[in-house]
């Protein structure tokens, strides 16, 4: 396994059933087969002879001055190779994404639990455990920051001393129309203050990496990751390197879903490389460490006032946001912008007054997880709705129509929407489906002891990198010299299926099978700069670019053929699968035979596209605007849950679920409802079962016993329908379909709870123990017991 | 010390220490990484494997127990290159996205299936619910160990 | 590294208990590992039972079934004898851990464990169980009560080991029901659970009731006062709650990561309402 030779890492899919390569059908992954014969080598599979096996030692303490770290006994262990700390760094020894504040070994003060303060390099798991437990760090504790808004009052610890601005990491601020006055202009204000709990990816793989030095210099980084070429530069700035030496290998994760959109262990095992004297080095962190160590969904207190007019009209919104970032930026600030983005759900709300802050504290790393920011707001937007609804004595279907965008409106922050917007089809569509028009009947029908209640949520989840950063691709495409195509993947593919929908629209437009195809991983040596798998973005920006790539090529090869064959041009030319045939004559050339006429430079096509951006000035400073607000292109989506409330223990449990979906043209059905299904079961567990403890920034839970995410009999049987709206600009006209399903769990279920009980809490998850005590000290007097 | 068992219907003999788990013998010492790990508690089942017919997990095994026992790992499940209808089904049906939970869950269905071959959907729910998958939603696993229930139901017939 | 045994006979369990007494015993090691991982235990040596036949299934023997302490939970609950006459012990069993962890987690261990979580003491308590405690030497019979101390302590001295739990088969109980309270639907830990079986007359008079509560106190918890509010009455929602009432005094739940004091309390009162599920007439 030592003699990994990555720069012919191709997968074919010859050994399976060719299979058409159609747009719009349900083909099976082609990653599958590898998956299920165990065959398919994630980040966490390579070891390789003469390993070394590299560990952290974490800070263990929330906040400290770090004064000295002890390690002459770990290095008597038998079977340590070197101990290092931030003194064998020679580059910034920082690392993040817009702002650079998070060590990559602690040099100065630990600023949570999970800081890196030491890496020790081990011949053997054993020893290293035994080395990592001898580390002695001397520590001056400090008071800590536990909490946003506390951590924003005059006083409080400074997570970051040199920070201008406190513990403040950003703060944003949005006024529309008449902004806080238009509240005297609305006939009906409701006022609500939610809290949304951090939230942990759990991907069943956890952080992992291999790495070695090559003789000629160059640093091999294999990752469960994200965002290969965004790391290559972190590690090399962190550790003053050459980025042209480092190279980042990105094997599919195993699980991803926001977590690895960003560095994990990528500059320690470069580190680690770099002194163990030549070995491979592999780290994988334990389910503690991730725990511990990994970014989470940003824990929320959101206080909202919505307004409207006697008719149900929105008026007025008002919102303030706090996001705790924990100690690092990570990506902090662009969670919190799209959180105020879409603060107002997809409504029009012409009068808003927005503000935020991400605020420092000495919590768990607050950072990317699927949703992004829109999920947390969307929970309060969408349970205002409903208190809105109940209070104006309106259908809840109908408020939301009555106030859904639609193309030319403007959002709350004042864009004018300019995308396909199918959120007036979901609604109806959802309003139409039998578990929304035989609710009462369903409703009706509890067993003993039961109480049933149904819920509904509508969500817009906003693509790609809003107006400035540029959001763009790279594809590459080959004809390979004995004839094949192969596909080179900038964007990597965390479980969510581009790699394979990638095939499928090179294979749609090149008209070939399954059996034709080969693909390349993410490799910032093989593949091209595209981006980090995240934001809804994946299909839509590297599809684009696919599609120019495959096209050149197309032409490319038709032309080739035409010339061969003296036809008057490519028109009289037609790719079949293997082949290229002259339709006039019906003679053929078989592509292993066509690619000899082609030269090498000529064999490979690529394509760059970027992805429209928002034009609108809407006022906001220049730094928001950095953080991506706003966008311009935009999914949609209405949820349902039906939920049965016991009232013995206060457990809900959701029966049935119901999501319908604008996300443009659907590619592939069945990755499609991968996509929905799956945000939904995370949505679920948000809702009502995942509550990460954190006592004085120390995390509780740390494992998949008290964590508790569902099980397969803890989400219900899905209904899930696609409202296929053409976006024109994008691939086949398709948009993002990450993200959305996210959004609607949790307010859908907090309203089936409210319907159901007539109480509503307010703070997320909503456990059977939350749920109990409010009924308890509401409802009790009117239930049956 | 030495230890003798079947692994994927070969007899194989191998040299470890008594207390070495499992999952590190099978990934480590043998090379063969289709067995996962993912919580190392026993609450995920990313690292299931067959002893003697019956789901296991590897992480809460030690080598001395594989003593004269018949393992099978994901990669012994298939015969050649024909797939197992547990794992054409997964791959025909959507069940599989980021694949890490995979091998633990097409072990877990086959076992589900040996007990009771004509499972319900809460059946199948239950009997997989002690392996966790983040990606799926687990509707599609469910699909798809209906339709190798059918497949293998009908093999039986034939 | 640790030695591990894997005994095959009684024989060579008691030399090995013998030549390592500072050796840990375990079944299916789904509560041992995990426990030696988190580092809560460090033994020096390990013993496996899972090749003692000895120790392994469910014997009748005429008015009682003994079943064997490395009977994996998954055996037990398809174990006809024990399905016929232990009702309540196989629903217990059945929502035990999850279905892996029912394959290699064996009854014995869960004694042992003693866990207040435990999902089969309560059952074992309601059908007065008594545990079988074997030496070199001999055995000896204690209730199950009285071998559990408190959390993770039972009455075992070294070179002891549990053989088995012995249950009468004819207990005459017509209602069985076991209820756990765990934060999801399947491999759930008990927050709060309740065992109850019952002897109902034909006209749903309670004649006899043993009830119990895991969770909610440092061991199982049983009540008399419950007990004894039941007997003679109808199932009613009054009744039942005028039996929880009695409760009161007999748990001391604690806050724990999994849920709070005054949760406990309430659902175990409140678990003892579903009874009236029952009351329609309609046994099992």
């Amino acid at each position: 396994m030592n003699d990994q030779n990555f720069d012919n890492k191709n997968t074919s899919f010859s050994y399976l059933e060719s299979r058409p390569l159609h747009i719009g059908a349900s083909v099976p992954r082609l990653d599958a087969y590898e998956k299920v014969t165990g065959k398919e080598k994630y980040a966490a599979d390579y070891y390789g002879e003469n390993l070394v096996w590299a560990g952290v030692k974490r800070a263990g303490v929330p906040h400290a001055v770090l004064r000295g770290i002890d390690f002459s006994s770990a290095v008597k262990v038998p079977g340590i190779v070197r101990v290092l700390t931030h003194e064998d760094i020679t580059g910034s020894n920082r690392q993040g994404v817009i702002r650079k504040d998070q060590p990559v070994l602690v040099n100065d003060k630990a600023r949570h639990c999970g800081d890196a303060i030491a890496l020790v390099l081990a011949d053997n798991k054993e020893s290293l455990k035994e080395a990592l437990d001898l580390i002695v760090c001397d520590f001056e504790p400090l008071p800590g920051v536990f909490d946003s808004e506390q951590g924003l009052r005059n006083g409080a610890a400074l997570v970051h001393e040199d920070n201008a601005d406190g513990n403040r990491l950003l703060k944003g601020e949005i006024k529309t129309g008449s902004g806080s006055d238009a509240y005297k202009e609305c006939d009906v204000i409701v006022e609500a203050c939610f809290q949304t709990q951090s939230q942990e990816h759990a991907y069943l793989e956890t952080e992992a990496g291999w790495a070695r030095l090559l003789a000629n210099g160059k640093l091999e980084i294999v990752c469960s990751t994200q965002t290969p070429f965004r790391d290559r530069m972190e590690v090399a700035e962190a550790l003053g390197l050459d980025p042209t030496l480092v190279r980042i290998i990105a094997p599919y994760p195993g699980g991803a879903f926001g977590g690895k959109d960003g560095v994990t262990v990528q500059t320690l095992l470069g580190l680690a490389a770099l002194h163990s004297g030549g070995r491979p080095v592999k780290m994988w962190w334990n389910r503690e460490e991730s725990f511990v160590s990994g970014t989470k969904r940003h824990a929320a207190l959101m206080y909202y006032q919505l307004g409207a007019k006697a008719d149900g009209t929105l008026h007025f919104l008002d919102v303030r946001l706090y996001f705790d970032t924990g100690p690092y930026d990570h990506l902090g600030g662009v969670v919190l912008t799209l959180a105020l983005e879409h603060a107002g759900g997809p409504y029009r709300i012409p009068n808003a007054q927005l503000t935020g802050w991400a605020v420092y504290t000495n919590n768990p790393i607050g950072g990317a997880f699927r949703g992004f920011g829109v999920t947390q707001v969307t929970a309060a937007v969408e349970q205002v709705m409903d208190m809105l609804a109940q209070k104006l004595g309106m259908d809840p279907v109908k408020l939301r129509l009555k106030n859904a965008t639609k193309r030319g409106d403007r959002s709350c922050v004042g864009k004018t929407m300019v995308c396909s917007n199918g959120l007036v089809e979901c609604l109806e569509t959802l309003s139409k489906h039998d578990l929304w028009k035989q609710a009462d009947d369903w409703k009706s029908s509890a067993g003993p002891f039961k109480r049933r209640g149904v819920g509904i949520a509508a969500a817009m989840q906003g693509s790609g990198y809003g107006p400035v950063v540029p959001d763009y691709a790279n594809a590459k495409v080959e004809l390979t010299s004995d004839g094949k195509i192969r596909v080179y993947c900038g964007v990597v593919d965390m479980g969510q299926g581009n790699a394979s929908t990638n095939l499928q629209i090179a294979g749609s437009i090149l008209g070939q099978e399954s059996g034709q195809m080969e693909l390349v991983l993410p490799d910032t040596d093989r593949t091209l700069p595209s981006g980090s798998a995240s934001a809804s973005r994946c299909t839509y920006t590297f599809g684009n670019a696919l599609i120019g790539a495959a096209e050149t090529l197309k032409q490319r090869i038709l032309q080739r053929a035409a010339d061969l064959f003296m036809a008057s041009g490519p028109h009289e030319m037609a790719l079949i699968p293997g082949s290229v045939r002259h339709l006039p004559t019906g003679r053929e050339v078989p592509l292993f035979r066509l690619v000899k006429f082609f030269q090498d430079s000529e064999r490979i096509a690529v394509h760059h596209f970027r992805a429209p951006v928002a034009a609108d000035n809407i006022g906001v400073s220049p730094e928001i605007k950095l953080h991506g607000l706003p966008h311009t292109l935009f999914s949609f989506g209405a949820c349902l849950a039906a939920v049965e409330v016991d009232e013995l223990t206060g457990a809900a449990e959701v029966k049935r679920f119901l999501a319908v979906s604008d996300c443009g043209k659907v590619l592939n059905p069945q990755i499609y409802q991968q996509q929905i299904h799956g945000g939904i079961a995370q949505g679920l567990g948000y809702a009502l079962s995942e509550k990460l403890e954190v006592e004085k920034g120390r995390i509780l839970t740390t494992g998949f016993s008290t964590y508790i995410i569902p099980t397969a009999s803890d989400v219900p049987e899905i209904d899930s329908i696609a409202v296929e709206i053409y976006e024109p600009t994008g691939p086949f006209g398709l948009k993002g379909v990450g993200e959305i399903a996210t959004n609607g769990p949790l307010p859908a279920v907090a309203n089936a709870v409210a319907d159901a009980l007539g109480i509503r809490v307010f703070e997320s998850p909503l456990t059977a123990e939350r749920i109990l005590e409010a009924f308890a000290s509401n409802g009790r007097q009117e239930s049956s017991i | 010390m030495k230890i003798a068992f079947r692994l994927n219907g070969k007899q194989i003999h191998i040299d470890a220490a008594p207390d070495r788990r499992v999952v590190d013998v099978l990934r480590e010492d043998l090379g063969m990484t289709g067995t996962k790990e993912s919580c190392a508690a026993g609450d995920c089942g990313a690292c299931t494997i067959l002893v003697d017919g019956e789901s296991r997990l590897s992480c809460l095994m030690l080598a001395v127990q594989l003593e004269d026992r018949d393992i099978t790992t994901i990669e012994g499940i298939a015969e050649g290159e024909q797939l197992h209808p547990v794992q054409n089904a997964f791959v025909e049906h959507g069940a599989v996205q980021c694949g890490f939970c995979t091998p633990g869950m097409v072990l877990a269905s086959v076992d589900l299936l040996n007990r009771n071959s004509a499972p319900s959907r809460d059946q199948i729910r239950e009997g997989l619910s002690g392996n966790l998958c983040r990606c799926t939603g687990y509707q599609m696993i469910v699909d798809a160990v209906e339709a190798a229930a059918e497949e293998l139901r009908d093999r039986q017939e034939s | 590294m640790r030695q591990v045994s894997l005994p095959r006979t009684l024989g060579e369990l008691w030399a090995v208990l013998q030549r390592q007494p500072h050796s840990a015993v375990y079944a299916g090691g789904t509560d041992l590992f995990v426990k030696i991982r988190d580092g809560q235990l460090n033994p020096e040596s390990l013993v496996c039972l899972e090749r003692l036949t000895e120790l392994q299934g469910v014997q009748d023997n005429g008015d009682e079934l003994f079943i064997g302490a490395a009977t994996t939970h998954s055996k037990l609950i398809v174990a006809e004898s024990v399905r016929e006459h232990l009702r309540v012990l196989v629903k217990a069993a059945s929502v035990l851990g999850s279905p892996p962890i029912r394959h290699m987690g064996t009854i014995g261990g869960n004694i042992v464990t003693a866990s207040p979580a435990g999902d089969t003491l309560p059952a074992l308590y309601v059908l007065s169980a008594e545990v079988e405690i074997r030496h070199c030497e001999g055995s000896k019979r204690i209730p199950i009560n009285e071998f559990i101390i408190g959390p993770g302590t039972v009455d075992l001295a070294k070179g002891e080991i549990l053989a088995g739990v012995w249950l009468r088969k004819h207990q005459g109980w017509n209602l069985s029901h076991y209820e756990k309270i765990g934060r999801r639907k399947a491999q759930a830990c008990a927050i709060a659970s309740m065992a109850a079986v019952l002897e109902l007359t034909e006209t749903g008079k309670v004649k006899r009731a043993r009830l119990a509560w895991g969770s909610v106190g440092p061991t199982v918890i049983t009540s008399e006062g419950v007990e004894n509010a039941l007997i003679g009455e109808q199932l009613s929602l009054e009744v039942l709650k005028n039996a929880g009432t009695m409760l009161d005094k007999a748990i001391s739940p604690i806050y724990d990561i999994r849920a709070g004091a005054d949760y406990r309390r309430m659902v175990s009162k409140a678990m003892l309402l579903r009874l009236n599920d029952y009351a329609c007439g309609t046994t099992y």
